[in-house]
């Protein structure tokens, strides 16, 4: 008796099973969502069909000018009864495609006639894909530096001879300085060694937008209509930015300096210095040598939190205890050295300071 | 009020700028930006001057007033001078007087680069900061690359930054992963002048793991996980990650993100979801939602700091991007706080290129 509705159940199931797999495909990309497909340059190549019988006139194209890509009246020369009266590009070929191939019109600078003539005619020697009737037909840069050595080029950054802009073309390198993974940590130290060959693409204005002291809103706050943007203050930054602070000591300083805590608490009235506000350290932050004295290993891990409070990135208030004969014991830890001049440069003279 | 623009004559000159105004409890105007390049026509000699930012080398990246010339050899070898007065921000003192340096590097074909820096920084007159530093970026394959900085404390000798990073990629780019190690020390990294200074060196150490994998033409997946040895205490963080085009061509997403980070004395697990969703050709919706779980909120208000952002962006087209947001959060400093948020951009460009 039962047997019949676990059937029902289990058809229903599997149903709802096999539309959630298909509509996952679609969102996944993994299924195209239209009836495009990549153009048959394959089939058409094996039959023996010459690149300028559809794309005529290319040979002679220079680095503006149309993109001599077939109509439908171009196919229907050899196919004379259409299977569809739509036009053939609706579905033979990807609309993407075509827009790769207009946006290298836009960005680079590059002559079609030049290369016929050098290779022979040869089209496929550069467009490689087509033999696998790939998505993408524009060739990689790759492609380009196998037969153009730019050496000259290269070590001069001048990148001008085949991009129009590279700073407005907006496009990622795929073989050098990949951004990709946590882009945003590596960034430093690939542009330590290679910085010209970033501001081959990246404007001042780029770089200060972050590491400019006097940045008037961070690029997440400004940008707040492009929430996928990668940023190091996103968001509830503020929430955890002490948390931040202290589990990566030395990033804040790379940008900040050790004044901007204080300044900054004492705009918004948080600063601690309000005796209303009472001692905002736990117990056994200080005391007489002997005793819980929390405070020196939270100062030296993260002395920006410090600073935050404590003015003059907190030499005054600290000289006051750590100074010789003082309660806070000699300063200088085994093996100190310096090339600063005690008498003159601080903070060694506020102990050390010349007699007058 | 910003205002930025750019221009240039291929290949002699360009110069950008970048000026913002605003109005608080003073009214205040300034230049992120002012700065002019030269170079000769084959690129061997340029100069920078004006206002930007100095990155170069194992220096560490600084706003300046001042200039940079460099010249390159057909040996490869690249000779970089520098100085300025690092510029003042808008909360702070006056707390540098200049800074100048250099740095000399050598190419390695088309893949790469070594370089050595030095730098000199006074601070009111005083030695502030004196560093010299080592760098390295190599594209070994085109699937492998390394790069390194290492920069050396000379007033306070010691180790005051060490950075290097290994990444490689599958051959059709559907996984990538990065090795990385990073020493640092921050009251190296401080103006000498500081008492903390002279407290002693506690660098902090990390290493970790970034792996990407496309694990579908429209879905991309991130795991970073990181190790960190602080004053003794070994902590960890990490996260997840994954983004969702909407569309093949991006211009609607979904990402979903989870953090967790267990540091010395940090400790908070984190949950974010943002997307950009396309409501009808040139608007769009962009929704942002963040929850952090502290694990000590000790006094503060609140088991858990909310924080929530729905923006609306419409294209009229012309260069006009108008945008407007509400914006709502509770944390530890506010029980609660609501904003409204507003742009309004033009871009131009002349001449035109339709």
């Amino acid at each position: 008796m039962s047997r019949a509705p676990n059937r029902i159940a289990v058809i229903l199931a599997s149903l709802a099973l096999l539309s959630s797999i298909v509509g996952c495909a679609k969102i996944l990309g993994l299924e195209p969502k239209d009836e495009s497909r990549p153009f048959e340059h394959r089939a058409h190549a094996l039959e023996g069909i010459h690149c300028l019988e559809c794309h005529s006139g290319i040979q002679e194209a220079s680095d503006t000018g149309p993109l001599h890509l077939p109509s439908s009246a171009d196919c229907v020369v050899c196919h004379q009864e259409p299977h569809d009266p739509n036009p053939c590009a609706d579905c033979h070929g990807r609309a993407r495609t075509r827009y790769g191939a207009e946006m290298a019109r836009k960005h680079l600078i590059f002559s079609h006639h030049a290369h016929y003539e050098a290779d022979a005619g040869d089209c496929i020697r550069c467009h490689v894909d087509v033999s696998h009737d790939a998505d993408f037909l524009r060739p990689s840069m790759a492609t380009c530096f196998s037969c153009h050595v730019h050496e000259g080029q290269w070590d001069t950054r001048d990148c001008d001879g085949c991009h129009v802009e590279l700073q407005s073309e907006g496009i990622l390198p795929e073989s050098h300085v990949v951004h990709d993974g946590d882009f945003l940590r590596e960034h430093g130290v690939q542009a330590a060694a290679q910085g010209d060959l970033c501001t081959t693409c990246h404007t001042q204005r780029f770089c200060a937008s972050c590491h400019g002291r006097n940045v008037p809103e961070i690029p997440s706050r400004l940008a707040f209509d492009a929430p996928l943007r990668r940023s190091m203050h996103r968001a509830n930054f503020i929430a955890v930015h002490d948390q931040e602070a202290s589990a990566n000591p030395g990033m804040c300083i790379v940008c900040h300096s050790e004044l901007f805590c204080l300044d900054c608490h004492l705009d918004e009235g948080i600063a601690g210095v309000d005796p209303a506000r009472g001692n905002p350290h736990p117990p056994g932050w200080s005391g007489p040598p002997g005793t819980s004295n929390d405070h020196g290993p939270a100062a030296r891990l993260d002395p920006l939190s410090c600073a935050s409070c404590h003015g003059g990135a907190g030499q005054m208030l600290c000289v006051g205890c750590h100074r010789v004969g003082g309660p806070g014991g000699n300063p200088h830890p085994p093996g100190f050295s310096s090339r600063l001049d005690m008498r003159n440069d601080l903070p060694c003279r506020l102990c050390h300071a010349s007699p007058l | 009020m910003v205002l930025q623009g750019s221009t240039r004559k291929y290949p002699y000159v360009d110069a950008e700028a970048l000026l913002w105004a605003g109005v608080g409890p003073e009214e205040q105007i300034d230049a992120l930006v002012v700065s002019v390049r030269v170079r000769d026509k084959e690129g061997r000699a340029e100069a920078r001057l004006g206002r930007f930012i100095l990155a170069t080398g194992a220096v560490r990246a600084v706003q300046i007033d001042g200039g940079i010339a460099t010249f390159r050899a057909r040996s490869k070898t690249h000779f970089e001078f520098f100085g300025g007065a690092p510029v003042v921000g808008d909360f702070e003192s006056r707390e540098a007087d200049w800074l100048a340096g250099a740095r000399v590097s050598q190419g390695i074909g088309n893949r790469g680069a070594i370089g050595a820096s030095y730098y000199f920084r006074a601070d009111q007159g005083q030695r502030a900061d004196e560093e010299v530093g080592a760098d390295f970026a190599f594209q070994a394959t085109d699937w492998l690359a390394v790069a390194c900085s290492f920069a050396w404390e000379i007033l306070d000798p010691g180790l005051a930054n060490l950075q290097a990073t290994i990444s490689a990629q599958t051959k059709n780019r559907k996984v990538r992963g990065e090795l990385f190690v990073q020493r640092r020390s921050p009251v190296r990294l401080l103006p000498q002048t500081s008492l903390f200074t002279v407290l002693g060196d506690v660098s902090t150490t990390m290493g970790g793991t970034n792996v990407r994998w496309r694990a579908a033409p429209r879905l991309d997946l991130w795991v970073n996980l990181a190790l960190q040895d602080a004053q003794e205490d070994l902590g960890y963080g990490g996260s997840i990650r994954g983004v969702l085009r909407l569309d093949d061509e991006g211009k609607g997403s979904i990402l979903g993100e989870a953090r967790r980070l267990d540091v010395a004395m940090a400790a908070w697990t984190g949950l974010r979801t943002a997307a950009v969703i396309p409501l009808y050709r040139k608007v769009a919706l962009m929704p942002e939602f963040e929850l952090v779980i502290p694990d000590n909120p000790r006094d503060a208000p609140g088991r858990v700091w909310p924080w929530g952002r729905l923006a609306l962006q419409y294209r009229p087209g012309r260069g006009w991007t108008v945008a407007a947001a509400g914006e709502a959060s509770s944390n530890q400093f506010q029980r609660y706080d609501v904003r409204a948020l507003a742009r309004v951009s033009y871009q131009a460009q002349w001449p035109r290129n339709e």
